[in-house]
């Protein structure tokens, strides 16, 4: 089966980040397929790469570009809602002459369209809410 | 888009309380720029988003009462209000938009059954 799998919870803040990280992971441990993973609201803080976590509590981000890069997964980033939350790709930050740019390889910015291109594509759509 | 599917979302969140309000009718808007079949239900704390003259100069946050209206702009017909939530909140469907129409719990169960997407907000 394909899944798609929307994510609107921040690491640590919100315990669903973690549990669509696991989602995630048991959908392809169990013989399925993810079409695309979708960062939303607060979700797309899971896509930076200056995120320091304590030692001893998961390192979230990190966890999602480990699975996205070894399983070729398409995750994308909501761009308004990463604009506003401060996570930003190069072009970005060149465009809004900012002074960095923080998004997680194996991550794309991009629009809402892609989620209604993930429903429309996808056997089932699992929203892990903010 | 080749297919055409029916969505419906659920808004159950105040309008000022962070941005799933906002997250909800983008997503609602997007749906049907791409010529989806798009429904929307207000329930819960969501039903305060449908209030008028929602005044937001004080505290500088974007107005989402001006952009309920928008929903018909997008041709975004079926738009519903849960009308338990309305009276737990004390309020009358007079002070709502009168173009969107009341739906108690059954119906709102048949209508998460029939449609293709959920997602709620």
């Amino acid at each position: 089966m394909k899944f798609s799998i929307v994510i609107n919870g921040a690491p640590w803040s919100s315990p669903s980040a973690l549990s669509a990280l696991q989602f995630a992971e048991t959908v392809l441990d169990s013989g399925h397929d993810i079409y695309r993973l979708f960062f939303y609201q607060d979700g797309v803080l899971n896509s930076s790469c200056l995120c320091v976590p304590p030692q001893d509590e998961e390192d979230i981000p990190a966890r999602w570009q480990a699975l996205i890069e070894s399983n070729d997964i398409d995750a994308v980033v909501c761009a308004a809602s990463a604009l506003k939350r401060g996570i930003l790709d190069k072009a970005e930050e060149d465009r809004y002459d900012k002074s960095g740019h923080n998004l997680r390889q194996g991550f794309t910015i991009s629009g809402l369209g892609q989620l209604i291109d993930a429903t429309q594509q996808s056997d089932r759509v699992i929203s892990f809410v903010i | 888009m080749t297919t055409e599917i029916s969505y419906l979302f659920i808004s159950r969140c105040s309008p000022y309380a962070g941005q799933q309000a906002r997250a909800a009718l983008d997503l609602a808007f997007t749906a049907a720029a791409f010529e989806q079949k798009v429904s929307v239900v207000f329930i819960g704390d969501g039903v305060l988003q449908l209030l008028d003259r929602q005044d937001t100069e004080a505290s500088q946050l974007k107005n989402i009462g001006k952009m309920i209206p928008a929903l018909k702009h997008y041709d975004v017909k079926n738009v519903y209000i849960h009308q338990p939530s309305l009276t737990r909140a004390g309020l009358k469907q007079t002070e709502l938009p009168k173009e969107f129409e009341l739906v108690d719990d059954e119906k709102l169960c048949k209508l998460v059954a029939i449609t293709d997407q959920v997602m709620v907000f």
